[in-house]
């Protein structure tokens, strides 16, 4: 991997890559997977320098360190300031109120599939979905890593919703565990 | 069975008239006094956050300090789970999982700037109603009912505080008028001094997962390498980030869609190596996700609009080298 590259994953991961090489460069992972498995850590290792208690890095000294890993070699000497671990904290247990009526149960989603409506909104012919199965009512729990992954969706989502819909989205994110319902959608072939 | 949902907004919306005239002054200043509100007052209350058969207690408690917004928002039922919001960043705590996921935080105007003032644009796209209310929290209330003009998205009912202008009770209510979501504050606190202290987290978060999506938080005006070929009317694409994520092979890409009002998000990340998955809905309170595949990616739309809204989006996504027909140009739904 050139220096270039390995600027541009930093660039990229810094949130400085130019929007003109961002997906010039998502291409070429895509198709290298080399190329993915050293972004895998430069991810990993600015992962573990930014986590509590750690250290705080350097600018680029991430890229030194995804760099080191990748060669085998020692890692460069740098400038790591430690951080105030005065301002750590370690608290107070959590207050509980046992509330809420049916919490096992689910949802019902609501799917309505619509072909006319559809490809009048697209403009052109789009296959159309037809419900498989809809799950049953208190049941279809997603598993834990759905559920973790459709929680940090709703996070992250939030961010950039209005006060009102990032309330909405940051609340559905707590209370994902029991609320889901998970419809399992059939695309017919079109052959 | 969607003709039938059309026709029931049809009714809601011809119930608040004025067809192609715009919404009177008078309700969109409120919607701003109570934008502005929820961002720049002191605020500590519990709510009960309701969603179909399901109730949850939460409370959230809200600051600004040199001019940011903070905040955290805390599950007092079951997982226990916290959202807190720092002047950089956003925590996540899910006890339940023994995880805190952390992601960079966005600058709250940057993307306001990008998203419609009330105007022709929102008018086209919802009525706003205003009419006295009864008094809720011992305080006199105005109710809001911004009524959506098709069955691409859902109208909310507000009860705002006539001193405030703060929402006591929101819902969010589908094309029938019926609530799918709603949020009824029972205690609020405003514009006292919020204690620092109550928004430190309640988790001992020793020995958790701390996860953190790399990568900045501001998004771009102009999305990397997907656009869409053509979303629900109102829409635009608003902005556009990468998002670096522990075990996923390539950065995932976020796309941010918004009428002014609500907003889709969309996720694009490699597909699993395991082959194709088929396309999956799911709903919690009034979010809806639609994920589905499209060339060796999976592409999940995430907001709080119909289901049908966000398998549009979610479908209508493509990635630019595929289809060199797709551009940004006039009349596609980027928004530059």
């Amino acid at each position: 991997m050139t220096d270039q590259i390995r600027e541009q994953i930093s660039a990229l991961l810094d949130g400085e890559l130019p929007k003109g090489e961002i997906g010039l460069l998502l291409r070429r992972m895509e198709r290298d997977p080399g190329l993915r498995r050293s972004y895998e850590s430069y991810v990993l290792a600015g992962e573990v320098l930014r986590s509590p208690g750690g250290i705080v890095a350097s600018r680029g000294f991430s890229a030194r360190v995804a760099a080191a890993l990748e060669d085998g070699t020692s890692l460069p000497e740098s400038a790591p300031v430690p951080l105030d671990r005065g301002s750590r904290r370690w608290l107070r247990p959590a207050a509980g109120v046992a509330v809420a009526a049916g919490a096992a149960l689910a949802a019902v989603l609501l799917v309505r599939p619509d072909p006319d409506a559809s490809a009048r909104m697209a403009g052109q012919t789009q296959r159309t979905p037809s419900i498989r199965a809809v799950l049953p009512v208190g049941g279809a729990s997603p598993t834990p890593e759905q559920n973790q992954r459709l929680a940090a969706y709703l996070v992250a989502h939030g961010q950039y919703a209005t006060p009102i819909g990032r309330r909405a989205a940051w609340s559905n994110a707590l209370a994902t565990d029991p609320g889901i319902t998970r419809v399992t959608i059939e695309i017919p072939e079109q052959r | 069975m969607r003709r039938v949902f059309a026709l029931a907004v049809a009714g809601l919306v011809t119930a608040a008239a004025s067809g192609a005239e715009g919404t009177s002054p008078e309700p969109r200043q409120w919607l701003e006094r109570m934008t502005e509100s929820l961002a720049s007052l002191q605020y500590d209350g519990l709510f009960i956050h309701s969603a179909g058969p399901q109730f949850e207690t939460m409370r959230i408690v809200h600051r600004t300090e040199n001019g940011r917004s903070v905040e955290r928002l805390v599950s007092l039922d079951g997982s226990g789970r916290e959202i807190v919001r720092t002047a950089e960043e956003v925590h996540f705590y899910m006890p339940d999982r023994r995880v805190v996921l952390v992601e960079p935080r966005s600058d709250d105007g940057s993307l306001l700037k990008a998203l419609p003032a009330p105007g022709p644009r929102l008018d086209a796209l919802y009525t706003l109603e205003l009419r006295p209310g009864h008094r809720l929290l011992g305080r006199d209330v105005r109710v809001m009912d911004i009524y959506p003009r098709d069955a691409y998205r859902y109208g909310y009912r507000l009860w705002l505080d006539e001193a405030t202008a703060m929402p006591l009770r929101s819902e969010v209510l589908d094309g029938h008028g019926q609530a799918v979501e709603s949020i009824h504050f029972t205690q609020l606190q405003v514009g006292d001094q919020v204690d620092p202290r109550q928004l430190q987290p309640a988790i001992d978060a020793t020995g958790f997962q701390w996860i953190r999506a790399g990568g900045r938080a501001e998004p771009r005006p102009v999305a990397a390498g997907w656009l869409p070929r053509r979303i629900p009317p109102g829409f635009r694409l608003v902005g556009s980030r990468t998002q670096a994520v522990r075990g996923v092979p390539i950065p995932m890409q976020h796309l941010i869609f918004s009428d002014g009002f609500a907003s889709v998000s969309v996720f694009i990340e490699p597909a699993s190596e395991k082959g194709p998955v088929p396309p999956e809905s799911t709903s919690v309170g009034s979010a809806n996700t639609y994920s589905t595949q499209v060339q060796g990616h999976v592409v999940t739309a995430v907001g709080e609009v119909p289901p049908e809204t966000v398998r549009e989006i979610a479908t209508s996504l493509a990635p630019v080298e595929a289809d060199p027909g797709l551009t940004a140009g006039p009349g596609s739904p980027v928004d530059r």
